[in-house]
């Protein structure tokens, strides 16, 4: 009966969440009879399961709108704004009964009656005023269909992920060990397959504990209603990408921010009817609410066709606030006014209503969202309307991260923080120990630095000299950093919660294992800024500094980002990329001393595959050249082609890399070019063989220099061929031969200069090659 | 009722765990130390997909020296949703109960007063039952 008892309260809530959203929708169409049935159904629903449990209460209200609705469909009667609200209260009397139901108390007393006569058609409501049915209304898109499904208890599927991630850490393990012993094909083959396919299951497994974000957008319309009834406002909103997933407790996480910055924008953006009209818009407010997904992020995006913010109106508030002084409000773009928006203490509402209120405002939502490692940006036209974004993480469990080594000890740093990486031996960054303190001035800023080996009591100070400074900035805007002895590498963290005794220290977030099953621990940098006083709790003073402290930009350097073999985010200056083919594998050929392809007739070695097998028809391939030699390094995706943000920030441990560069907020390697030709273009050809043309009349020549000149490199064309020759070589020549092109003249004697000057004696080996790399490089300028 | 437990030795005298309490023993083969952690606390030991609080169970005990050998073997517990791991001096074997646990006697002394659910006979003589949750709480919530 227990159990029984729980599943009729578990539909009836799941049954709830679905049924609000069409209601609302609903109203607004009172002729949408695909939506009036639904609601139907569930009131029907609900009837029929609480005679089976003998709730009377119950029972008797989900009649009474039942009876009601079903009038409705019939025909007798309208769908009035008053019969609305009536539905409505009873399913919230509903929602009430069952939580009560749930938590096994007493159901709430009395006040049926009064729902129930609000069921009743009134007298100002004609009720024999028909509805035009159906046909006006035209197809509605279809309804997601009805998927099959079960009900699993939480912890199962959490005891699954966590096995798949055993599973992977093992793979991992399994797949270093391979690589160590040199793999053996017979058993490369079958690994490869596992693996993917345990990627796969990992991703289902993921999946499973998404929710699509319909669960959380379901309650939305009935509370904008709410309000825009309570305010006086006509509100519409709108729904957009309901289908995207997001983890179950991403979107409990979601839900009070979303909610906030709803009702701020029915509140304070959309502007009574009356106002709305005066400014020539329609009466009807129209609120937006969509999600997308891009990459492993979810962007919620709330806009309004309200009023906007008006930026020196904010601005003047900030000053009255004391957030900001009125010369830095000054000095500020519109941009950063209208960051004041996330000011403590600021309210763009010029009254203060009972629905958005006071005390609660952007900076708690904000702090809200970045406490799961979002972030919330808004962009606003003055009397066009508002946009707030939501940036969102796919899972709360895992976290993009940077590891960092301090004496022993490797940590995690959690890359939402993180706006740039100095290295003291690049001497751009300047540290002071003044009193105790460190002070860095980086940029023309002084910013307060941590020694995390002080933090963290450990013995050995980080060595100022050579240490690594990661700048971190707060949700306050305040910005410091901490040096540290190396910058490891970026790593997702999946989080774990900490043991009573290890959160009680105050300095770590979480714990995390990484790829290799080595347990770290996340810093909490929220809490260790509390901890030494580094958090204030303005935000602005700083964003304006920054500004006027920022040098005069170097000209910006272009790269394309790409996703590496590796599934990897990697970047790659754009100086070297000569082109971008897509190569059949069959233009592919693994050889001992690595992979070759050809490209245009050429061979040339191809990196990046990092040892996996090309599971695809084709590749996408970068062709790389320094100006003499090329080779081509493989990528599973090109990205994006972008401006490099600031200064490369070299990384140690890993030679592939020249460093990491913070784009997007994301902190990608870029590719070591330079070690990439430096280790691979010794075994690559020049992309083409420059020629030369040689007096093939002359037998010494056929026999001993035409070979000497092919191993340098070089095509030889003979006295009858009539294409145009880099070089030409004569030898004891009179005559001054084509100048167009460049001379290597040789003579056949050791001494005297009676062929000119320029001449060389032909059995000087070095004096000739060096003479044809010069006459080269002047033939190509 | 006879019920199964994990017999070990801390600090050079009989422990023992009730076989419930006890999820895996696992060999800890690498200890990352946790900075500004209580002493007690050994540091973080990977369990597949885990991470591990290694509790140093005679420190937690606030009792002085270490064992010359530690067992690379420690019995995995699990409080509170965490999962901790506990060195211990040795971990003998796994012993029925003679009977049920009696009081502990007042002559245990304060810190293994702390951690005792009762004394316990086995077959392979009289040890003190071990209370998990009491263990990992360290020797300073004693104090407080």
């Amino acid at each position: 009966m227990d159990d029984l008892l729980a599943d009729f309260v578990a539909e009836t809530r799941e049954m709830l969440q679905a049924i609000e959203g069409e209601i609302v929708a609903w109203e607004a169409d009172p002729a949408d009879r695909e939506r009036l049935d639904a609601i139907f159904r569930f009131v029907h629903t609900v009837k029929g399961n609480c005679g089976f449990f003998d709730f009377p209460r119950l029972e008797k209200l989900s009649h009474a709108a039942e009876s009601a609705l079903s009038e409705v469909r019939a025909g007798r009667r309208r769908a009035s704004s008053a019969l609305v609200t009536a539905v409505l209260a009873v399913i919230d009397r509903i929602t009430d009964m069952i939580d009560a139901i749930d938590a096994g108390e007493g159901l709430p007393e009395g006040g049926d009656d009064i729902l129930i006569a609000a069921l009743e058609p009134s007298r100002d409501e004609p009720d024999s005023e028909t509805i035009q049915a159906g046909e006006q209304a035209g197809p509605r898109a279809a309804r997601t269909g009805n998927t099959r499904s079960i009900r699993l208890p939480v912890e199962l599927l959490d005891r699954v992920m966590s096995g798949v991630s055993d599973m992977v850490l093992a793979r991992n393990e399994l797949a270093r060990r391979l690589r160590d012993h040199g793999a053996d094909p017979a058993l490369q083959g079958p690994f490869e397959r596992l693996s993917t396919i345990l990627d796969e299951v990992r991703e289902g497994a993921t999946r499973m504990r998404m929710q699509r974000l319909e669960h959380l957008f379901g309650a939305l319309p009935r509370m904008v209603r709410d309000l825009s009834a309570e305010l006086g406002k006509q509100v519409m909103i709108d729904l957009e990408g309901g289908d995207v997933e997001l983890d179950r407790e991403m979107i409990e996480s979601v839900r009070d921010p979303l909610t906030h910055i709803l009702r701020n924008a029915v509140d304070h953006g959309i502007e009574p009817p009356a106002q709305r009209l005066a400014a020539g818009k329609r009466e009807i407010g129209i609120i937006t609410v969509s999600a997308r997904r891009t990459g492993n992020r979810i962007i919620v995006a709330v806009s309004d066709d309200g009023r906007g913010i008006a930026l020196d109106k904010l601005a003047d508030k900030a000053v009255a606030a004391g957030v900001a002084s009125a010369a830095d409000v000054a000095a500020m773009t519109g941009e950063e006014k209208l960051d004041l928006i996330f000011a403590p203490g600021l309210s763009t509402a010029d009254t203060v209503s009972q629905v958005s209120g006071r005390g609660v405002g952007m900076d708690v939502v904000r702090a809200n969202v970045e406490k799961f490692g979002g972030s919330v940006s808004v962009s606003s036209k003055e009397s066009r309307g508002t946009i707030v974004f939501l940036h969102l993480p796919l899972t709360l469990s895992i976290v993009e991260g940077l590891t960092v080594k301090v004496g022993a000890h490797t940590l995690g740093l959690p890359r939402s923080y993180i706006v740039e990486i100095a290295r003291s031996v690049s001497r751009s960054v300047e540290a002071d120990r003044i009193g105790d303190g460190i002070f860095l001035t980086f940029r023309g800023e002084r910013v307060p630095c941590l020694d995390l080996a002080e933090v963290l009591g450990l013995e050995q100070e980080v060595d100022l000299e050579r240490a690594t400074f990661v700048f971190l900035r707060l949700v306050s805007g305040d910005l410091f950093a901490l040096a540290v002895d190396r910058v490891l590498d970026n790593e997702d963290f999946v989080l774990k919660p900490l043991p009573p005794a290890l959160e009680a220290i105050g300095l770590y977030g979480g714990t995390a294992l990484l790829d290799d099953g080595k347990p770290i621990l996340k810093i909490d940098v929220p809490g260790l800024a509390e901890a030494y006083g580094l958090a204030s709790h303005t935000r602005i003073r700083t964003a304006v500094q920054e500004r006027s402290a920022e040098q005069p930009a170097a000209p910006a350097e272009h790269a394309v980002v790409f996703t590496s073999f590796a599934g990897r985010k990697r970047a790659i200056r754009m100086a070297p990329i000569r082109h971008i083919h897509t190569l059949p594998v069959s233009a592919i050929e693994p050889t001992e001393g690595g992979m070759l392809a050809t490209v245009d007739g050429t061979i040339l070695p191809l990196l990046g595959t990092e040892g996996r097998t090309l599971a695809n028809d084709t590749i996408t391939a970068l062709r790389l050249g320094d100006g003499e030699v090329e080779l081509l390094y493989a990528v599973a995706g090109i990205v994006d082609s972008i401006e490099l943000p600031g200064p490369v920030v070299p990384l140690e441990g890993d030679e592939m890399l020249e460093g990491t560069a913070l784009i997007d907020g994301v902190i990608v390697g870029v590719i070591d070019a330079h070690g990439l030709f430096a280790r691979h273009g010794r075994a690559a050809l020049p992309a083409q063989r420059p020629t030369c043309r040689l007096p093939s009349s002359d037998p010494w020549v056929a026999s001993f220099l035409e070979p000497l000149i092919r191993s340098a490199g070089y095509d030889v064309l003979g006295d009858g061929d009539g294409r145009a020759a880099d070089i030409t070589v004569t030898l004891d020549a009179v005559e001054e031969s084509n100048a167009a092109t460049a001379v290597v003249r040789l003579r056949s004697r050791a001494e005297g200069t009676e062929h000119g000057p320029g001449s060389i004696y032909r059995y000087d080996r070095d004096g000739l090659l060096s003479a044809l790399a010069r006459a080269r490089s002047g033939a190509r300028r | 009722m006879s019920s199964l437990l994990l017999l070990t030795r801390i600090g050079g005298r009989p422990a023992a765990f009730r076989a419930e309490d006890i999820s895996s023993i696992v060999e800890l083969t690498e200890i990352a130390p946790v900075p500004r952690a209580p002493n007690f606390i050994a540091g973080l030991a990977g369990l597949r997909s885990r991470a591990l609080t290694v509790i140093d169970s005679r420190k937690a005990l606030a009792l002085p020296g270490s064992p010359e050998a530690p067992d690379v073997r420690a019995p995995v517990v699990e409080v509170g949703s965490h999962a901790y791991a506990l060195l211990v001096d040795r971990v003998d074997d796994v012993v029925a109960a003679v009977g049920e646990p009696t009081l502990p006697p007042a002559t245990l002394g304060p810190a293994w007063a702390r951690v005792a659910r009762g004394m316990i006979e086995t077959a392979a003589g009289p040890a003190v039952l071990v209370d998990v949750a009491a263990l990992i709480a360290g020797p300073h919530r004693a104090a407080a």
